[in-house]
């Protein structure tokens, strides 16, 4: 199966990944807040989050998690579109979820995120 | 629209009035958006003889057609006024997220104007403009700032998303030389633009939007970006050099060639450039890499220093900043030099401007002009201790930082010593020796905004040799150089494109970007058309403040003194030659007026 490796330490926090994600489900409209991906930022640190689906079960891990002594809010990490974070993963308008649907961008194969970032910070791979 | 969502937002800040009005489509055809639209409205609006920093002044924020498409390095937003530091017009560029944000809130541009009875931020979430006391973050840093104004929000998810911009302390101070800050780092060309803000009780603007921009061609502008970014990807100037150092390369490169000045101009030897070269950067504080929205330079080098009392962390530390507190200050202390930017930055001084300042008050000490007595300590060229107690001085508008506030020109005036001050039309110049590089000089001399280097960044091809070999020293077509720069900076500035990305992209490419995006068929020759009505736009204004050709040249030292040392030992700029022929190419007469059929040419 092929999966989008995330590799925070090459992310430069562009945003391109947003921008091609929005564009590529609403063809004539540009709208990171549609996205199904978005960068975090957490100090100096951008960490790009793929929305993913929200379960009360999986979510047993709220609060802070430290990483190579720095402190990050596990919920910005976290890729479900979920209760706590009402505008983080939804459509502006209608509040509906969103999650991540493996697009293809036009006719070129591969995700349209995984194409326009050019740092190399998203990468397919086979698993 | 597209490109645009049609709406400008005017802002009273003597009424405390806010007011949506609708884009002028016909000045968007003539000049774009961004700088265009912003020296639009300021000659239509102000009075170009009144002082900046009375209420009568404006402060236009204006975006470009591009700005937050996803075109390369499409995250810029010009902020334009007419400057205390020249008196003419000057436009800084906020870079970072805040240029899209804008657009996503659904305003193309806001008009400041007016001055507010006490401190207020401006707020805009969306359709809800509101102006909100600000006595709370006076006296505060600028990173601080945002983060009060963010707590603000109530919702911390809703916070994240907020792009603010503000100005420290230097800013409320009225200094001559502060600047406007964003997530931490500088405006680009800022120098001035925070004391305006400051004079209007103006502390930030934080904006926060959920609208999209439309394009016209999504399909193609995808597929078109996406081989923009392919060959992007294998140029070796942006791989291995910007990427990775951003652009402190220059520092060794320039150094190489003898442009880099040292000691206020006064040399162009550095004996401790290995100390502050991108080697040494890279060895010691370099921890990693930020691109501003869309934009696959990466030219923002986050550093951290971690030794005491130079420990801190910042981004935003290139070449120009190295430079001017560097070894024009003949320091050669890197972490000195990168804490004096991260204080730069939390008071919102530009860091080009005082070191500068600082530059031209050493030469004035060592020549025994300025007294200790005056000045409150002594002053060396090398003397890294100084700098950081200085910035803070600035900051404060304390003692002798009042007066190093207001910038170098003021300075020398001050202590009648013209020959200590090195810019042009009263504005600081940037560390890119003119009498070496020629095109740079004659571009110092004649821009609108004084010496600012980017707003015709001609190093690109005098230095770089991005379309050839370079030839920093020929005068041949130099001229036309500059001109095509210029013009092409300003339509760039216009569309919403970081300056900096002409070292990757050429006017075939924005000419298809903006086609993509706004179903326009221009060509080439129209967007350097639009281009060059900016540039005349704001070269009218700047003669109806009281400019005129006379005020196009450098200081004396930079046309008299062969640059005194080096591999360019000896070089001089050919102005003479250069100005004329400039004049000539623009359509303009000979004291630098632009002609009636200039004019009418470009339907002004
Ligand atoms: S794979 Fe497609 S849908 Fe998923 S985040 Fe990337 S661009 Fe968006
Ligand atoms: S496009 Fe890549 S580098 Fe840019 S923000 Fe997204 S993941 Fe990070
Ligand atoms: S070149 Fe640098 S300053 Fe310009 S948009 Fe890119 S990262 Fe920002």
């Amino acid at each position: 199966m092929e999966r989008i490796r995330i590799d925070y330490n090459k992310c430069t926090g562009c945003r391109r990944c947003e921008i091609a994600c929005s564009l590529s489900h609403v063809l004539d409209t540009i709208n990171p807040r549609k996205a199904r991906i978005r960068v975090m930022k957490e100090g100096d640190q951008f960490f790009p989050v793929i929305a993913g689906p929200f379960t009360d079960a999986a979510c047993n891990s709220k609060g802070i998690l430290v990483l190579g002594g720095m402190v990050y809010d596990q919920c910005a990490l976290c890729r479900a579109s979920c209760p706590t974070k009402p505008t983080i993963f939804r459509e502006p308008d209608t509040d509906i979820p969103l999650k991540c649907d493996f697009c293809m961008l036009l006719d070129q194969p591969g995700p349209s995120c995984v194409k326009w970032c050019t740092f190399g910070a998203l990468t397919l791979v086979e698993e | 629209m597209n490109g645009w969502t049609g709406k400008v937002l005017r802002v009273n800040l003597t009424e405390g009035s806010v007011a949506i009005q609708d884009l002028d489509l016909e000045t968007v055809s003539l000049v774009m958006g961004g700088r265009g639209l912003g020296v639009k409205i300021l000659c239509d609006e102000i009075d170009p003889k009144a002082n900046a920093l009375e209420a009568h002044n404006k402060l236009i924020f204006a975006t470009g057609p591009l700005t937050g498409t996803g075109a390369i390095a499409s995250a810029l937003c010009s902020v334009t006024t007419k400057s205390p530091l020249t008196g003419g017009i000057a436009c800084a560029s906020v870079l970072g997220n805040f240029g899209a944000e804008l657009k996503f809130s659904g305003f193309d541009a806001i008009i400041i104007e007016g001055k507010s009875k006490f401190p207020v931020y401006l707020s805009i979430m969306d359709d809800k403009v509101r102006l909100l006391p600000a006595l709370h973050l006076w006296g505060r840093t600028t990173t601080y700032t945002e983060k009060l104004i963010k707590a603000e929000m109530g919702d911390l998810w809703k916070a994240r998303e907020m792009c603010i911009v503000s100005i420290g302390p230097a800013g409320e101070k009225i200094a001559n030389i502060a600047s406007l800050v964003h997530e931490d780092f500088m405006a680009f060309g800022g120098s001035g633009l925070g004391a305006v803000m400051g004079t209007k009780n103006l502390k930030a603007v934080a904006v926060r939007g959920t609208k999209g921009v439309k394009v016209a061609h999504g399909n193609r502008f995808l597929l078109n970006t996406s081989h923009l970014l392919k060959r992007i990807e294998k140029d070796p100037l942006i791989s291995e050099k910007v990427r990775n150092l951003g652009t402190t390369f220059l520092v060794e490169t320039l150094h190489q060639m003898g442009f880099l000045p040292s000691k206020n101009f006064q040399a162009a030897v550095f004996n401790g450039i290995k100390n502050v070269d991108s080697q040494a950067l890279a060895r010691s504080i370099l921890c990693g890499h930020r691109s501003c929205l869309a934009c696959p330079m990466a030219c923002l080098k986050t550093t951290e220093t971690k030794k005491p009392p130079f420990d801190g962390k910042g981004t935003g530390l290139d070449y120009n900043t190295i430079a001017m507190l560097g070894p024009n200050l003949g320091i050669d202390h890197l972490l000195a030099i990168a804490k004096a930017y991260y204080l730069c930055v939390q008071l919102g001084i530009d860091p080009i401007s005082v070191g500068a300042a600082i530059a031209t008050a050493t030469e004035l000490y060592e020549k025994g002009i300025l007294s200790e007595l005056d000045a409150g300590q002594s002053f060396r060229f090398g003397k890294s201790e100084n700098l950081i107690p200085l910035i803070n001085l600035i900051g404060e508008g304390n003692g002798f930082g009042c007066i190093l506030g207001t910038g170098a020109f003021r300075i020398a005036k001050d202590y009648e010593h013209m020959e200590s001050f090195m810019g042009a039309k009263g504005r600081e110049l940037p560390p890119y020796d003119p009498r070496g590089i020629q095109g740079m000089g004659l571009h110092f001399a004649t821009s609108n905004s004084g010496a600012y280097h980017l707003d015709g960044f001609t190093v690109i091809d005098e230095v770089l040799g991005i379309h050839g070999e370079p030839h920093p020293l020929e005068t041949e077509g130099k001229a036309w150089k500059v001109k095509l720069f210029q013009d092409l900076t300003a339509v760039l500035n216009a569309m919403g494109i970081c300056p900096l990305s002409l070292m990757c992209i050429w006017i075939d490419d924005m000419v298809t970007m903006v086609n993509d995006v706004l179903e326009t068929h221009y060509e080439v020759d129209d967007i350097l058309k639009i281009g060059e009505r900016i540039w005349n736009l704001e070269r009218l204004f700047n003669i109806k403040a009281g400019f005129t050709g006379a005020d196009d040249t450098l200081s004396e030292r930079l046309l008299s003194e062969p640059i005194p040392d080096g591999p360019a030992k000896g070089s001089i700029l050919h102005l003479d030659k250069l100005l004329p022929e400039y004049y000539r190419l623009r359509g303009w007469n000979e004291q630098g007026i632009p002609t009636e059929e200039k004019l009418k040419d470009l339907g002004l």
